[in-house]
């Protein structure tokens, strides 16, 4: 591997690993507060999957010269993180949780698939093994969004008007990077705009079945950025939550 | 032996099997001396259902409960390790919570009359839960002591007369062997570590000495009321015994680490008994009416949960929906 | 407003005397009650149950109530009201009078015949 396609690798794993990070500490916020028990202990566990999927990413960094796992994750800055803001936007209630949960899974459950049979054979390895927990992450978000964007008024209300918010952040995930066509060339990765056609076919006819409409392609205004590290003003005390008791001891084990 | 006995119109322990068929009773309570479960649907005497639910209900508002203080740190667990782990404890204690709730559900409550006992402070939980993690040291002392603590009680447990709270309790223990080990190694970790974190956790472990030591209650009044709860199967240890073995095998290892635990009274005697000063029970008394430093906010804070988790639930309830005592 | 230690909490903000309506009955749905084959070959076992409010929440439920140490391969979730279950008080409909050898491995003893014939023979 060459200069180039290794900085080109970094990028892709950056913005993964921080996705995984960054989503997976918000989800972890219901643990113990979720609706019922039962779906509590559901969230959680994707929680955790997540946060071990982050892990893993950062691991493949550390074996390109990047830092230890825990250094990358806990001690940068806000600045220097390269997740989309789609996933640093606070909990809100549990009908946003869902709608993120949902537009954030099938994005990713693709760009796994897509990795599986990556170039870059660390990265496949890694794809291949996270298969069997994407598979329910998604199934559990399509049940939630079908069932709760059809049930009720309320219910129904609550998840269009969630999805409303989510959406252009939602589009934001898809942000191109200064490496995407090295990447495509060197058959890493298929690229942005590929996976994001895919996702939009794969959401649509749950969508439907949830009765839940997409805003007009007109109105489309995705927010970019996060993966440059621009971000809402939401991420800094989150990353700085993360890293309190790292900074009390910096020194220290823990 | 039951049957003969001459039941004093008095004693409270009469009031416990007062009306109830003396052949069902005898039984019942033969099952029990020859060691084999009740299971949900066998007659048992209405007193003994009752505080059977009690219980059960308390242990798990305990579980429900228990996972905000340790929740107060899943944001802020130093690394990958340590935040996995804690998230995964804490979805622990959520499913115990599960599994007790569904338990005595088997016993004719159910779960929304359960929940609302707890949330209006009718309903009571383990007093420890009252008070606050101030430090990430805090979780790892009750994810250590606490957790040992309840093993204690739970393994007594296991062995009980009631076939659903056992084999939830045998679930509950195997995994509470991993917050054990866990919690272990995490003030392991601190106690061996910097100078900070030595006394992080120092400052930890006199914190939550005193509410440790109220942990299994004071000591047994010996009754008939007791006495009879022990011959069904309900109470299957004295608080004072398993103090005694909480410890005995738990002060060793704190010393082993060079901790100080606050009570200059405490030491094991020639007979093998621990001394230790009496826990100060008007404390406990206060904190399990109310007064503790986090009872309101816990209580503030399960409702907020129910309250928010509202319209999902309603949202998903069909009219064809229809609730029976769950099987087992 | 309580400031908790807890930033999730705080985040909230939750009033400390915020009462609620009581949960009305069938709040937390109904109940399925769940069976799990820990690997292929076994039979399926009751774990224990779930309150869901379809088969499919069921099923996304109990496979991380019951299996998210990785114990099982495949799971089963049936409504608990579509069970039908024998009453303990009638248990001795499942004694039998002994006389019944005839269909036991052990009520069918042929060696003695044999050995009586070699002698014979």
């Amino acid at each position: 591997m060459n200069q180039n396609s290794s900085e080109a690798i970094k990028e892709l794993l950056y913005k993964m690993a921080d996705d995984l990070l960054i989503i997976g500490h918000r989800n972890s916020e219901w643990t113990g507060l979720g609706p019922i028990l039962e779906e509590d202990i559901s969230f959680s566990s994707m929680a955790q999957d997540k946060i071990g999927q982050a892990q893993a990413l950062y691991q493949l960094l550390n074996d390109l010269g990047e830092q230890e796992p825990d250094t990358v994750a806990f001690t940068r800055n806000a600045n220097q993180f390269h997740n989309a803001q789609l996933v640093e936007l606070p909990n809100g209630e549990y009908d946003f949780s869902l709608v993120r949960h949902f537009l954030y899974d099938h994005a990713d459950q693709l760009r796994f698939e897509a990795l599986a049979n990556s170039s870059y054979e660390p990265l496949a390895k890694v794809a291949r093994k996270v298969k069997g927990e994407l598979k329910y992450h998604v199934f559990h978000a399509n049940t939630w969004m079908v069932k709760l964007g059809s049930a009720n008024e309320e219910s129904h209300n609550r998840m269009q008007a969630a999805f409303n918010e989510a959406w252009n952040y939602a589009l934001g995930m898809f942000e191109k990077s200064s490496f995407e066509d090295q990447l495509i060339a060197e058959g890493v990765f298929e690229g942005e705009e590929t996976l994001q056609e895919k996702w939009l076919a794969n959401i649509t006819p749950y969508l439907i079945k949830a009765g839940i409409e997409i805003p007009a392609s007109t109105s489309w205004n995705p927010v970019f950025g996060g993966r440059i590290g621009n971000h809402t003003a939401n991420l800094s005390p989150l990353v700085e939550e993360m890293s309190e008791v790292f900074r009390f001891d910096p020194t220290a084990e823990w | 032996m039951y049957g003969n006995a001459y039941i004093d119109p008095s004693d409270k322990a009469a009031a416990m099997i007062a009306g109830e068929d003396s052949e069902k009773l005898e039984a019942f309570e033969k099952r029990i001396a020859a060691g084999e479960k009740i299971e949900p649907k066998d007659w048992m005497p209405k007193e003994y259902r009752k505080q059977l639910i009690r219980m059960i209900e308390q242990h798990a508002h305990s579980e429900i409960i228990g996972a905000l203080p340790e929740g107060t740190w899943i944001t802020r667990a130093p690394g990958f390790r340590r935040k996995l782990a804690l998230m995964a404890k804490v979805q622990d204690e959520v499913g115990h919570a599960q599994l007790l709730y569904s338990a005595a559900e088997t016993l004719g409550k159910s779960r929304e009359a359960m929940i609302n006992d707890l949330i209006t402070g009718k309903s009571k939980y383990s007093n420890v839960f009252n008070y606050p993690a101030f430090t990430w040291a805090d979780a790892c002392v009750i994810a250590w002591l606490i957790d040992a603590g309840a093993i204690i009680n739970q393994v007594a447990n296991a062995k009980g007369s009631y076939g659903p709270y056992c084999r939830a309790l045998d679930r509950i223990c195997t995994e509470e062997s991993f917050h054990l080990k866990y919690g272990h190694d995490n003030v392991v970790t601190l106690a061996t570590g910097t100078q900070k974190q030595r006394e992080m956790v120092q400052g930890a472990l006199t914190r939550w000495w005193p509410p440790i030591m109220h942990f299994f209650g004071p000591s047994d009044k010996i009754s008939n009321h007791t006495e009879i709860l022990m011959r069904w199967k309900v109470k299957m240890a004295s608080n004072d015994d398993m103090r005694q073995q909480f410890l005995n095998m738990y002060v060793p290892k704190i010393w082993d680490l060079g901790l100080v635990l606050p009570d200059p009274n405490l030491k094991q005697n020639e007979a093998g008994v621990w001394e230790y000063t009496e826990p100060d029970w008007d404390e406990f008394k206060r904190v399990i009416n109310g007064g503790g430093p986090c009872n309101a906010e816990r209580l503030a804070v399960r409702r907020n949960a129910e309250e928010r988790g509202r319209w999902v639930r309603e949202a998903l309830n069909t009219s064809e929906s229809k609730y029976i005592v769950p099987l087992a | 407003m309580i400031k908790s230690l807890d930033p999730r909490v705080t985040r909230a903000e939750i009033e400390i005397e915020n009462p609620i309506a009581p949960l009305n009955e069938l709040d937390q749905w109904e109940t399925y009650e769940v069976f799990h084959q820990k690997k292929r070959g076994d039979q399926h076992m009751h774990v224990g149950i779930v309150h869901a409010p379809n088969a499919e929440m069921a099923f996304l439920f109990g496979k991380e109530q019951y299996g998210r140490r990785g114990l099982s391969v495949n799971i089963w979730v049936v409504k608990t009201r579509d069970v039908f279950v024998s009453e303990y008080d009638d248990s001795d409909i499942f004694d039998t009078v002994p006389e019944k050898q005839y269909r036991e491995a052990g009520g069918y003893k042929v060696m003695a015949k044999i050995n009586k014939y070699k002698k014979g023979v």
